[in-house]
């Protein structure tokens, strides 16, 4: 590789001005009610992202038949792919919708884009999802570092900044739901009495991995591993390795798998023989 | 109440994947091995038949290696039960485990969600056909073998074509079905192996690192191209077995060998002909 070639500018699809998109929705009320599809029109300004479309979409729902319809849900919130709250599965693929221009996606005259809410969580209604089980399994792993007590704890011990670093990645994660909604083994589970015994997902071995390196939040390592080595935990990951394909963060997360399975491993032996 | 599998889930999934190595791999490869030698074992011959054309001589090496396993190996049944049992207890397990996945390729046709997808594929695949190949070759279920051939370890290499070709007197229509489903099946079982050699190491923490993933899957990809190379071997160095001409090989190394004596006990049943 030459030092130009990788100074190349990706060269973006000249995006027609004044284009008119077309975005085909898969839409509902809301739980248990049934699922349509709706497509819209709409002249995307310079620079627009799915949801400024959307913003366009609801300030007049019409579709392209001319039906007068309900404006389009969806959840969104920083607007800059750190909060994941906008993540919706896109042209058949999860991704943050605020960082999915049109330009990029559609560029020419006609040019038809697919939204479709995440199907591994509830739907509250249209792209609006309910993440509830990807924060309950950061809680069922103890995703954080203790520090509360009733007396003072004094200072943590120190950390490297070779640590500090290599955590620092893995620290990115946005709780988006990417890595659950490309996994094959990850499925939707509408009952919360089944989320301890459904696979937990990769972002939350991930998390465990980062508190379980962090030299306080080792204090917790057994007991989020005795989680993770049950039904549901690293055991049930298949390996089709899709979440750090789709990863918003490229966080590493099938190293955090991989490194959870060996925690786990010696984790299993060493219980086997000290009871 | 938790059921057996729950309250020894992690035990089951761990056993799970070690006896897809050990026993089953280690067998695989012996297996594997022993099959391909009717190609190469004319090189390996150590006495006897100097002049007789190469491939005759890897009949006679294979029905040599054959017969020794067959009467030398001590324990053999135990062994035979001890990989049965593996066999079943792996494919069990797989079958409960592979339903608790959707496969999703075609939104995500990533290289390694390809093979997550035919790990469970060729896991259900290859289970039906070890199935059909212990029970018609090992357990004598003739009635599932077209032509009704009985495999002996006496006659290997002969009565092995005539079970694959469907008849004694050469290849036919169903012989061609029976061999594809061999083609198939031992294929998808040795991706099976070599992949799941892969996820092994992911599984107990062995790899961690990209990179380790990775170099480890150079690995298992050298392993698997291996084994398929052998597994091939076997399948086609049997296929273009002519079964009349392979019997004479076999009863010349019966009659060298002074093997007739201790290869056939009294009343065996092993010995269809």
């Amino acid at each position: 590789m030459s030092a130009t070639a990788s100074h190349t500018t990706h060269a973006r699809p000249q995006a027609k001005p004044g284009r008119t998109v077309r975005f085909r929705i898969k839409r509902c009320d809301g739980p248990g009610k049934p699922v349509r599809w709706e497509t819209f029109a709409v002249k995307p300004e310079a620079g627009a992202n799915i949801i400024s479309c959307l913003q366009q979409i609801a300030a007049s729902p019409v579709t392209v038949d001319g039906q007068k319809t309900t404006p389009v849900a969806w959840d969104s919130g920083c607007l800059e792919e750190v909060c994941g709250a906008c993540t919706m599965v896109i042209n058949g693929k999860v991704r943050q919708s605020c960082s999915c221009l049109i330009d990029e996606y559609a560029p020419n005259e006609g040019d038809e884009i697919t939204l479709e809410p995440m199907s591994k969580f509830p739907v509250v209604r249209d792209l609006w999802v309910d993440r509830a089980r990807l924060f309950d399994a950061l809680k069922r792993v103890k995703a954080w570092v203790p520090i509360d007590g009733t007396y003072s704890l004094g200072a943590g011990p120190r950390e490297s900044a070779e640590q500090s670093e290599s955590r620092y990645v893995m620290s990115t994660c946005m709780s988006c739901g990417c890595c659950l909604e490309a996994c094959p083994q990850y499925q939707v589970e509408e009952s919360p009495e089944k989320w301890p015994t459904s696979f937990i997902g990769a972002h939350a071995m991930n998390q465990a991995r980062l508190f379980n390196e962090h030299a306080t939040g080792a204090v917790l390592k057994g007991a989020r591993l005795d989680t993770l080595m049950g039904e549901g935990g690293v055991n049930d990951c298949g390996n089709a390795q899709n979440c750090v394909q789709v990863c918003p963060k490229h966080i590493p997360l099938t190293e955090s798998i991989a490194t959870i399975g060996r925690s786990v491993t010696i984790h299993a032996i060493a219980k086997w023989f000290r009871g | 109440m938790p059921s057996f599998i729950e309250k020894n889930h992690f035990l089951l999934r761990r056993l799970h994947s070690l006896t897809g190595i050990v026993p089953i791999g280690v067998f695989l490869i012996a297996h594997l091995l022993t099959n391909s030698s009717i190609i190469w074992g004319g090189a390996a011959l150590r006495e006897g038949m100097h002049d007789a054309p190469f491939a005759d001589k890897g009949i006679a090496y294979f029905q040599e290696e054959v017969a020794w396993i067959n009467t030398q190996v001590p324990h053999l049944l135990l062994i035979e039960i001890t990989l049965w049992a593996s066999l079943a207890f792996h494919a069990i397990l797989g079958i409960y485990y592979a339903k608790t996945g959707s496969a999703n390729t075609d939104r995500y046709p990533y290289q390694g969600n390809w093979r997550y997808r035919v790990q469970r594929l060729s896991g259900y695949l290859g289970f039906l056909f070890i199935f059909y190949h212990v029970a018609t070759l090992r357990w004598g279920w003739t009635f599932l073998v077209p032509g009704g051939t009985e495999w002996s370890f006496r006659y290997s290499a002969s009565t092995l074509a005539a079970a694959l070709h469907g008849s004694t007197a050469g290849l036919t229509t169903v012989g061609v079905v029976v061999s594809l489903f061999y083609f198939v099946g031992v294929s998808l079982l040795v991706f099976h192996f070599a992949n799941g050699l892969w996820t092994a190491a992911i599984t107990w923490g062995l790899t961690i690192s990209r990179a380790a993933q990775r170099r480890w899957g150079y690995v298992c990809t050298a392993v698997g191209a291996a084994l398929m190379l052998m597994a091939w071997m076997g399948l086609f160095g049997a296929l273009a077995v002519k079964h009349d001409d392979a019997k004479r090989i076999e009863t010349q190394v019966h009659q060298a060998t002074g093997a007739d004596s201790h290869v056939a006990p009294a009343g065996s049943v092993a010995d269809g002909h």
